[in-house]
Protein backbone atom coordinates (compact mmCIF):
# COMPACT_ATOMS: atom_id res chain seq x y z
CA UNK A 1 0.00 0.00 0.00
CA UNK A 2 1.22 3.37 -1.10
CA UNK A 3 0.60 6.77 -2.19
CA UNK A 4 3.23 8.23 -4.83
CA UNK A 5 3.19 11.81 -5.72
CA UNK A 6 4.64 12.11 -9.38
CA UNK A 7 5.97 15.96 -9.95
CA UNK A 8 2.67 17.27 -8.48
CA UNK A 9 2.31 20.91 -9.52
CA UNK A 10 -0.69 23.03 -8.37
CA UNK A 11 -1.17 26.54 -8.71
CA UNK A 12 -3.67 29.33 -6.76
CA UNK A 13 -2.48 32.90 -8.00
CA UNK A 14 1.33 33.50 -7.58
CA UNK A 15 1.07 30.22 -4.87
CA UNK A 16 2.95 26.71 -6.47
CA UNK A 17 2.79 23.73 -4.75
CA UNK A 18 5.57 21.18 -6.22
CA UNK A 19 5.89 17.85 -4.45
CA UNK A 20 7.27 14.19 -5.58
CA UNK A 21 7.70 11.34 -3.18
CA UNK A 22 5.95 8.22 -1.56
CA UNK A 23 4.19 7.73 1.13
CA UNK A 24 4.53 3.82 2.85
CA UNK A 25 2.47 2.30 5.22
CA UNK A 26 3.14 4.28 8.83
CA UNK A 27 2.51 7.24 9.87
CA UNK A 28 3.95 10.35 8.08
CA UNK A 29 4.67 14.01 9.46
CA UNK A 30 4.61 17.21 7.13
CA UNK A 31 5.47 20.16 9.36
CA UNK A 32 6.24 23.40 7.89
CA UNK A 33 5.43 27.20 8.14
CA UNK A 34 1.33 28.94 7.69
CA UNK A 35 0.67 29.26 3.99
CA UNK A 36 3.58 27.20 3.02
CA UNK A 37 0.57 24.59 1.51
CA UNK A 38 0.29 21.98 4.15
CA UNK A 39 -3.96 22.21 3.93
CA UNK A 40 -3.70 22.43 -0.55
CA UNK A 41 -1.45 19.57 -0.27
CA UNK A 42 -4.06 17.48 2.13
CA UNK A 43 -6.79 18.38 -0.39
CA UNK A 44 -4.48 17.34 -3.33
CA UNK A 45 -3.80 14.06 -1.40
CA UNK A 46 -7.19 13.73 -0.39
CA UNK A 47 -8.41 13.82 -4.07
CA UNK A 48 -10.46 16.73 -3.31
CA UNK A 49 -8.31 19.04 -5.70
CA UNK A 50 -7.32 18.40 -8.64
CA UNK A 51 -3.42 19.13 -9.48
CA UNK A 52 -2.71 21.17 -12.86
CA UNK A 53 -0.22 18.45 -13.59
CA UNK A 54 1.12 15.35 -12.39
CA UNK A 55 -0.51 13.10 -10.21
CA UNK A 56 -1.35 11.40 -7.00
CA UNK A 57 -1.04 7.62 -7.76
CA UNK A 58 -2.48 4.97 -5.33
CA UNK A 59 -1.56 1.87 -5.23
CA UNK A 60 -3.30 -0.82 -3.12
CA UNK A 61 -5.36 2.06 -1.35
CA UNK A 62 -8.97 1.30 -1.39
CA UNK A 63 -10.25 3.68 1.01
CA UNK A 64 -9.50 7.12 1.76
CA UNK A 65 -10.36 9.82 4.78
CA UNK A 66 -9.61 13.83 4.99
CA UNK A 67 -10.10 15.36 8.74
CA UNK A 68 -10.24 18.87 8.49
CA UNK A 69 -8.58 21.38 11.01
CA UNK A 70 -12.12 22.20 12.57
CA UNK A 71 -13.71 19.29 13.30
CA UNK A 72 -16.92 21.37 13.76
CA UNK A 73 -17.17 21.25 9.57
CA UNK A 74 -17.40 17.50 9.87
CA UNK A 75 -21.28 17.53 11.65
CA UNK A 76 -24.14 16.46 9.97
CA UNK A 77 -26.40 15.18 12.47
CA UNK A 78 -27.90 17.24 15.86
CA UNK A 79 -26.94 14.26 18.19
CA UNK A 80 -23.81 12.54 18.80
CA UNK A 81 -24.68 9.15 18.52
CA UNK A 82 -26.39 10.04 14.89
CA UNK A 83 -23.35 11.57 13.92
CA UNK A 84 -21.22 7.89 14.91
CA UNK A 85 -24.02 6.48 12.49
CA UNK A 86 -23.79 9.06 9.18
CA UNK A 87 -19.56 7.52 9.43
CA UNK A 88 -21.37 3.80 9.25
CA UNK A 89 -20.26 3.20 13.12
CA UNK A 90 -21.81 2.21 15.88
CA UNK A 91 -21.77 4.61 18.79
CA UNK A 92 -21.87 2.35 21.32
CA UNK A 93 -18.59 1.59 20.12
CA UNK A 94 -16.99 4.60 19.57
CA UNK A 95 -18.15 6.65 22.36
CA UNK A 96 -16.40 4.06 24.35
CA UNK A 97 -13.49 4.59 22.15
CA UNK A 98 -13.64 8.70 22.76
CA UNK A 99 -14.33 8.63 26.16
CA UNK A 100 -17.92 9.89 25.63
CA UNK A 101 -19.86 7.49 26.93
CA UNK A 102 -23.70 9.06 28.11
CA UNK A 103 -23.25 11.85 25.50
CA UNK A 104 -25.53 10.00 22.58
CA UNK A 105 -28.34 12.07 22.67
CA UNK A 106 -26.03 15.45 23.46
CA UNK A 107 -26.15 18.24 20.55
CA UNK A 108 -22.43 17.82 18.59
CA UNK A 109 -21.78 21.24 19.18
CA UNK A 110 -22.41 21.05 22.96
CA UNK A 111 -19.31 19.30 23.46
CA UNK A 112 -16.05 20.84 24.30
CA UNK A 113 -13.38 21.28 21.46
CA UNK A 114 -11.33 18.48 23.06
CA UNK A 115 -14.32 16.54 23.10
CA UNK A 116 -15.49 16.99 19.61
CA UNK A 117 -12.03 16.53 18.03
CA UNK A 118 -11.97 12.83 19.88
CA UNK A 119 -15.28 11.87 18.62
CA UNK A 120 -14.25 12.95 14.62
CA UNK A 121 -10.85 11.24 15.17
CA UNK A 122 -12.37 8.24 16.84
CA UNK A 123 -14.50 8.14 13.89
CA UNK A 124 -12.10 8.45 11.22
CA UNK A 125 -10.09 6.03 13.55
CA UNK A 126 -12.36 3.36 13.36
CA UNK A 127 -13.77 3.53 10.21
CA UNK A 128 -10.33 2.67 9.51
CA UNK A 129 -9.59 3.72 5.63
CA UNK A 130 -6.09 2.69 3.87
CA UNK A 131 -4.84 6.36 3.85
CA UNK A 132 -5.87 8.69 6.86
CA UNK A 133 -5.04 12.21 6.21
CA UNK A 134 -5.68 14.32 9.43
CA UNK A 135 -4.98 18.56 8.85
CA UNK A 136 -3.84 19.87 12.28
CA UNK A 137 -5.03 17.30 14.40
CA UNK A 138 -3.39 18.89 17.45
CA UNK A 139 -5.12 23.14 16.97
CA UNK A 140 -7.41 24.43 19.95
CA UNK A 141 -6.35 21.49 22.24
CA UNK A 142 -5.06 21.63 25.35
CA UNK A 143 -2.34 19.32 26.16
CA UNK A 144 -4.23 16.45 27.96
CA UNK A 145 -6.76 16.56 24.58
CA UNK A 146 -3.20 16.36 22.31
CA UNK A 147 -1.94 13.27 24.58
CA UNK A 148 -5.45 11.84 23.78
CA UNK A 149 -5.03 12.09 20.00
CA UNK A 150 -2.08 11.24 19.70
CA UNK A 151 -2.68 7.76 21.61
CA UNK A 152 -5.85 7.24 19.00
CA UNK A 153 -2.92 7.92 16.03
CA UNK A 154 -0.54 5.40 17.10
CA UNK A 155 -3.10 3.19 18.26
CA UNK A 156 -3.96 2.62 14.20
CA UNK A 157 -2.18 -0.37 13.69
CA UNK A 158 -2.27 -0.44 9.64
CA UNK A 159 -2.77 1.87 6.90
CA UNK A 160 -1.30 5.25 5.60
CA UNK A 161 -1.59 7.74 8.28
CA UNK A 162 -0.46 11.37 7.20
CA UNK A 163 -0.44 14.22 10.14
CA UNK A 164 0.02 17.97 8.76
CA UNK A 165 1.03 19.73 11.86
CA UNK A 166 3.01 22.84 13.25
CA UNK A 167 2.36 21.25 16.72
CA UNK A 168 5.62 21.55 19.15
CA UNK A 169 4.80 20.11 22.31
CA UNK A 170 2.85 17.09 22.32
CA UNK A 171 3.32 14.64 19.13
CA UNK A 172 3.02 11.42 18.27
CA UNK A 173 5.55 8.37 17.37
CA UNK A 174 6.00 8.81 13.99
CA UNK A 175 7.66 6.83 11.11
CA UNK A 176 9.11 9.50 8.61
CA UNK A 177 9.17 13.20 8.49
CA UNK A 178 8.48 15.63 5.54
CA UNK A 179 8.56 19.49 5.27
CA UNK A 180 5.91 21.95 3.74
CA UNK A 181 7.67 25.36 2.97
CA UNK A 182 7.23 27.70 0.33
CA UNK A 183 4.83 25.37 -1.51
CA UNK A 184 7.63 22.71 -1.98
CA UNK A 185 7.78 19.32 0.03
CA UNK A 186 10.66 18.16 0.89
CA UNK A 187 11.07 14.41 2.59
CA UNK A 188 13.68 14.72 5.65
CA UNK A 189 13.44 10.31 5.53
CA UNK A 190 12.83 7.83 8.47
CA UNK A 191 12.67 8.59 11.50
CA UNK A 192 15.21 8.61 13.18
CA UNK A 193 17.73 9.51 11.24
CA UNK A 194 15.68 12.19 9.97
CA UNK A 195 15.62 14.04 13.20
CA UNK A 196 18.69 15.99 12.76
CA UNK A 197 17.75 17.44 9.43
CA UNK A 198 14.27 18.34 10.44
CA UNK A 199 14.41 22.09 10.38
CA UNK A 200 10.88 22.27 12.20
CA UNK A 201 11.88 20.41 15.16
CA UNK A 202 9.98 21.37 18.34
CA UNK A 203 12.74 23.41 20.73
CA UNK A 204 13.20 20.37 23.41
CA UNK A 205 14.05 17.90 20.30
CA UNK A 206 16.70 20.69 18.61
CA UNK A 207 17.34 21.10 22.54
CA UNK A 208 18.80 17.72 22.99
CA UNK A 209 20.13 17.27 20.07
CA UNK A 210 22.48 20.08 20.63
CA UNK A 211 23.20 18.31 23.93
CA UNK A 212 24.40 15.57 22.19
CA UNK A 213 21.36 13.57 22.31
CA UNK A 214 19.91 11.30 19.66
CA UNK A 215 16.35 10.61 20.19
CA UNK A 216 14.75 7.93 18.99
CA UNK A 217 11.42 9.16 18.27
CA UNK A 218 10.18 12.81 17.76
CA UNK A 219 8.25 12.89 21.56
CA UNK A 220 8.86 14.56 24.37
CA UNK A 221 9.53 11.38 25.82
CA UNK A 222 11.70 10.13 23.61
CA UNK A 223 13.83 13.09 24.09
CA UNK A 224 14.50 12.92 27.72
CA UNK A 225 15.38 9.54 27.70
CA UNK A 226 17.58 9.54 25.08
CA UNK A 227 19.26 12.59 27.33
CA UNK A 228 19.34 10.20 30.34
CA UNK A 229 21.00 7.74 27.96
CA UNK A 230 24.04 10.33 27.36
CA UNK A 231 23.48 12.16 31.02
CA UNK A 232 23.25 8.66 33.11
CA UNK B 1 -3.33 47.46 36.93
CA UNK B 2 -5.99 45.44 35.99
CA UNK B 3 -8.61 44.82 39.37
CA UNK B 4 -11.01 41.88 39.62
CA UNK B 5 -13.31 41.82 42.63
CA UNK B 6 -16.36 39.32 43.63
CA UNK B 7 -16.31 38.26 39.63
CA UNK B 8 -19.26 35.84 38.84
CA UNK B 9 -20.29 35.51 35.37
CA UNK B 10 -21.41 32.30 33.61
CA UNK B 11 -18.64 29.54 35.07
CA UNK B 12 -16.22 31.94 36.85
CA UNK B 13 -16.02 32.93 39.99
CA UNK B 14 -13.34 34.75 41.06
CA UNK B 15 -13.42 36.84 44.41
CA UNK B 16 -9.98 38.68 44.15
CA UNK B 17 -7.53 39.26 41.56
CA UNK B 18 -5.09 41.97 41.19
CA UNK B 19 -2.17 42.28 38.55
CA UNK B 20 0.21 44.91 38.10
CA UNK B 21 2.50 42.53 35.93
CA UNK B 22 2.82 43.76 32.34
CA UNK B 23 2.48 40.54 30.26
CA UNK B 24 0.42 38.35 31.93
CA UNK B 25 -0.07 34.55 30.44
CA UNK B 26 -3.17 32.95 30.97
CA UNK B 27 -3.10 28.85 30.68
CA UNK B 28 -5.44 25.94 31.49
CA UNK B 29 -7.50 23.01 29.99
CA UNK B 30 -10.24 23.79 27.12
CA UNK B 31 -13.54 24.85 28.43
CA UNK B 32 -11.93 26.46 32.24
CA UNK B 33 -12.97 29.96 31.53
CA UNK B 34 -9.98 31.21 29.91
CA UNK B 35 -11.95 32.84 26.92
CA UNK B 36 -14.67 34.03 29.08
CA UNK B 37 -12.12 35.88 31.69
CA UNK B 38 -10.97 37.36 28.54
CA UNK B 39 -14.36 38.11 27.20
CA UNK B 40 -15.03 40.25 30.50
CA UNK B 41 -11.98 41.79 30.78
CA UNK B 42 -11.75 43.47 27.35
CA UNK B 43 -15.51 44.73 28.37
CA UNK B 44 -16.69 42.48 25.22
CA UNK B 45 -18.71 41.10 28.21
CA UNK B 46 -20.71 42.71 30.87
CA UNK B 47 -20.30 40.25 34.16
CA UNK B 48 -23.14 38.95 35.84
CA UNK B 49 -21.69 39.83 39.09
CA UNK B 50 -18.77 41.96 40.47
CA UNK B 51 -16.32 44.79 38.80
CA UNK B 52 -13.43 44.33 36.27
CA UNK B 53 -11.13 47.79 36.24
CA UNK B 54 -8.70 48.17 33.90
CA UNK B 55 -6.10 50.84 34.85
CA UNK B 56 -8.77 52.44 37.39
CA UNK B 57 -11.38 52.54 34.46
CA UNK B 58 -14.10 50.11 33.51
CA UNK B 59 -13.59 47.95 29.90
CA UNK B 60 -15.31 50.07 27.97
CA UNK B 61 -13.15 53.40 28.86
CA UNK B 62 -10.11 51.64 27.98
CA UNK B 63 -8.65 51.10 24.39
CA UNK B 64 -8.14 47.31 24.52
CA UNK B 65 -7.24 45.25 21.45
CA UNK B 66 -8.30 42.20 20.80
CA UNK B 67 -6.71 39.30 18.86
CA UNK B 68 -8.92 35.68 18.98
CA UNK B 69 -8.22 32.31 17.69
CA UNK B 70 -10.30 32.29 14.91
CA UNK B 71 -9.66 35.93 12.58
CA UNK B 72 -12.19 35.18 10.31
CA UNK B 73 -14.21 36.25 12.98
CA UNK B 74 -13.18 39.64 13.44
CA UNK B 75 -11.53 40.60 10.23
CA UNK B 76 -14.54 42.99 8.85
CA UNK B 77 -13.06 44.44 5.45
CA UNK B 78 -12.05 42.53 2.39
CA UNK B 79 -8.87 44.14 1.73
CA UNK B 80 -5.55 43.66 4.06
CA UNK B 81 -5.18 47.45 3.98
CA UNK B 82 -8.65 48.41 5.37
CA UNK B 83 -8.84 46.55 7.84
CA UNK B 84 -5.55 47.78 9.63
CA UNK B 85 -6.54 51.21 9.18
CA UNK B 86 -10.16 51.04 9.79
CA UNK B 87 -10.02 51.53 13.72
CA UNK B 88 -8.20 54.75 12.56
CA UNK B 89 -10.64 55.85 9.92
CA UNK B 90 -13.32 55.26 12.59
CA UNK B 91 -11.67 57.84 14.58
CA UNK B 92 -11.67 59.77 11.79
CA UNK B 93 -7.86 60.23 11.52
CA UNK B 94 -5.83 62.20 8.64
CA UNK B 95 -5.12 60.10 5.90
CA UNK B 96 -1.47 60.63 5.55
CA UNK B 97 -1.09 60.03 9.56
CA UNK B 98 -3.51 56.65 8.85
CA UNK B 99 -1.50 55.62 5.76
CA UNK B 100 2.01 55.81 7.68
CA UNK B 101 0.82 54.40 10.71
CA UNK B 102 -0.74 51.43 8.68
CA UNK B 103 2.96 50.61 6.98
CA UNK B 104 4.88 51.12 9.71
CA UNK B 105 2.53 48.48 11.60
CA UNK B 106 2.80 45.99 8.99
CA UNK B 107 6.73 46.51 9.01
CA UNK B 108 6.84 45.39 12.33
CA UNK B 109 4.53 42.38 11.86
CA UNK B 110 6.42 41.38 8.47
CA UNK B 111 3.27 41.42 6.47
CA UNK B 112 3.66 44.60 3.57
CA UNK B 113 3.75 42.79 0.76
CA UNK B 114 0.25 41.60 1.86
CA UNK B 115 -1.41 45.27 1.82
CA UNK B 116 -2.94 44.87 -1.15
CA UNK B 117 -4.25 41.44 -0.63
CA UNK B 118 -7.55 40.82 -0.19
CA UNK B 119 -8.10 39.33 2.91
CA UNK B 120 -10.14 35.77 1.85
CA UNK B 121 -6.57 34.86 0.01
CA UNK B 122 -5.03 34.82 3.28
CA UNK B 123 -3.71 31.39 5.06
CA UNK B 124 -4.74 31.32 8.47
CA UNK B 125 -1.54 32.57 9.97
CA UNK B 126 -1.36 35.51 7.88
CA UNK B 127 -5.08 36.43 9.40
CA UNK B 128 -3.74 35.82 12.68
CA UNK B 129 -1.17 38.37 11.98
CA UNK B 130 -3.34 40.82 10.08
CA UNK B 131 -6.01 40.71 13.09
CA UNK B 132 -2.57 41.32 15.47
CA UNK B 133 -1.87 44.34 13.19
CA UNK B 134 -5.49 45.67 13.31
CA UNK B 135 -5.03 45.34 16.91
CA UNK B 136 -1.90 46.98 17.32
CA UNK B 137 -2.80 49.72 15.09
CA UNK B 138 -4.08 52.33 17.82
CA UNK B 139 -2.17 51.80 20.68
CA UNK B 140 -4.19 50.11 22.69
CA UNK B 141 -3.77 50.41 26.31
CA UNK B 142 -4.30 46.44 26.98
CA UNK B 143 -3.70 43.98 24.36
CA UNK B 144 -5.65 40.76 24.79
CA UNK B 145 -4.82 37.86 22.74
CA UNK B 146 -6.97 34.34 22.80
CA UNK B 147 -5.11 31.34 21.40
CA UNK B 148 -4.37 33.65 18.51
CA UNK B 149 -1.12 31.39 18.42
CA UNK B 150 -3.05 27.99 18.14
CA UNK B 151 -2.51 27.81 14.64
CA UNK B 152 0.48 29.60 14.27
CA UNK B 153 3.84 27.90 13.01
CA UNK B 154 7.42 28.53 15.24
CA UNK B 155 8.17 31.42 12.91
CA UNK B 156 5.07 32.88 12.80
CA UNK B 157 4.71 32.65 17.07
CA UNK B 158 7.61 34.26 17.21
CA UNK B 159 7.16 37.22 15.21
CA UNK B 160 3.61 37.29 16.92
CA UNK B 161 5.70 37.63 20.18
CA UNK B 162 8.09 39.87 19.09
CA UNK B 163 5.02 42.71 17.79
CA UNK B 164 3.53 41.80 20.92
CA UNK B 165 7.09 43.23 22.90
CA UNK B 166 7.03 46.32 21.11
CA UNK B 167 3.84 47.27 21.47
CA UNK B 168 3.02 50.37 23.90
CA UNK B 169 0.18 48.70 26.02
CA UNK B 170 0.43 48.65 29.88
CA UNK B 171 -1.06 45.09 30.05
CA UNK B 172 -1.07 41.70 27.86
CA UNK B 173 -3.41 39.30 28.30
CA UNK B 174 -2.30 36.73 26.44
CA UNK B 175 -4.07 32.99 26.90
CA UNK B 176 -2.32 30.36 24.98
CA UNK B 177 -1.81 26.51 24.96
CA UNK B 178 1.84 26.47 24.76
CA UNK B 179 3.41 26.21 27.88
CA UNK B 180 7.09 27.05 26.72
CA UNK B 181 5.20 30.72 25.60
CA UNK B 182 3.51 31.16 29.00
CA UNK B 183 7.40 30.44 30.66
CA UNK B 184 8.15 33.56 28.99
CA UNK B 185 5.89 35.65 31.09
CA UNK B 186 5.87 38.13 34.37
CA UNK B 187 2.78 36.69 35.53
CA UNK B 188 0.75 33.54 34.79
CA UNK B 189 -2.78 32.41 35.63
CA UNK B 190 -3.89 28.67 35.68
CA UNK B 191 -7.54 28.57 35.37
CA UNK B 192 -9.71 25.50 35.43
CA UNK B 193 -13.63 25.02 35.84
CA UNK B 194 -13.92 29.10 35.88
CA UNK B 195 -11.46 29.71 38.98
CA UNK B 196 -7.70 31.20 39.37
CA UNK B 197 -6.27 27.92 40.63
CA UNK B 198 -2.67 28.67 40.48
CA UNK B 199 -1.16 32.14 39.97
CA UNK B 200 2.43 33.68 40.35
CA UNK B 201 5.50 33.82 38.48
CA UNK B 202 6.29 30.83 35.84
CA UNK B 203 8.31 29.56 38.52
CA UNK B 204 5.67 29.65 40.86
CA UNK B 205 3.14 28.12 38.73
CA UNK B 206 4.48 25.68 36.80
CA UNK B 207 6.14 24.30 39.98
CA UNK B 208 2.90 23.21 41.11
CA UNK B 209 2.37 21.65 37.58
CA UNK B 210 5.43 19.72 37.52
CA UNK B 211 3.62 16.52 37.45
CA UNK B 212 0.97 17.47 34.78
CA UNK B 213 1.27 18.11 30.88
CA UNK B 214 1.25 21.93 31.65
CA UNK B 215 4.53 22.59 32.39
CA UNK B 216 6.68 23.79 29.45
CA UNK B 217 8.76 21.42 27.49
CA UNK B 218 11.78 23.01 27.47
CA UNK B 219 11.97 22.88 31.46
CA UNK B 220 11.38 19.15 31.08
CA UNK B 221 14.23 18.60 28.99
CA UNK B 222 16.55 21.17 30.43
CA UNK B 223 15.78 20.70 34.29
Amino acid sequence: MRVDLEGLVFARGPFTLRGSGTFGEGVHLVSGPVGGGKSTLALLLAGLLRPESGAVRRHGVSSALLLLQFPEHHITCPTVAGEVRSWGLAPEDVLLRADLLGRGDDDPFHLSRGELRRLTLACAVMQNPDLLVLDEPFSSLDCVAKGEACWMIEERGAGITIIFSHERAVLPRVDAIWEMEDGVLTARGSVPDAIPSWRHAPPYLRYALREGARPENIRLSDAREALCRIRG
Amino acid sequence: MIRITDLRHRLLDIPDLTLSTRHIAVIGPNGGGKTTLLSVCSGIEEPEAGSVRLLGRPPSAVKVGWVGEFPDRTLLFSRVYDEIASSLRFRHRPCPETDRTVRAVAEVGGIPRLLGKKVSALSGGEKALVALAAACVDDPEVLVLDEADSHLDAGTAERVSRVVQESKAAHILWCTQSMDTAATADYVLFMENGRVRHRGTPDEVFSALEETCFYPTMWRVCR
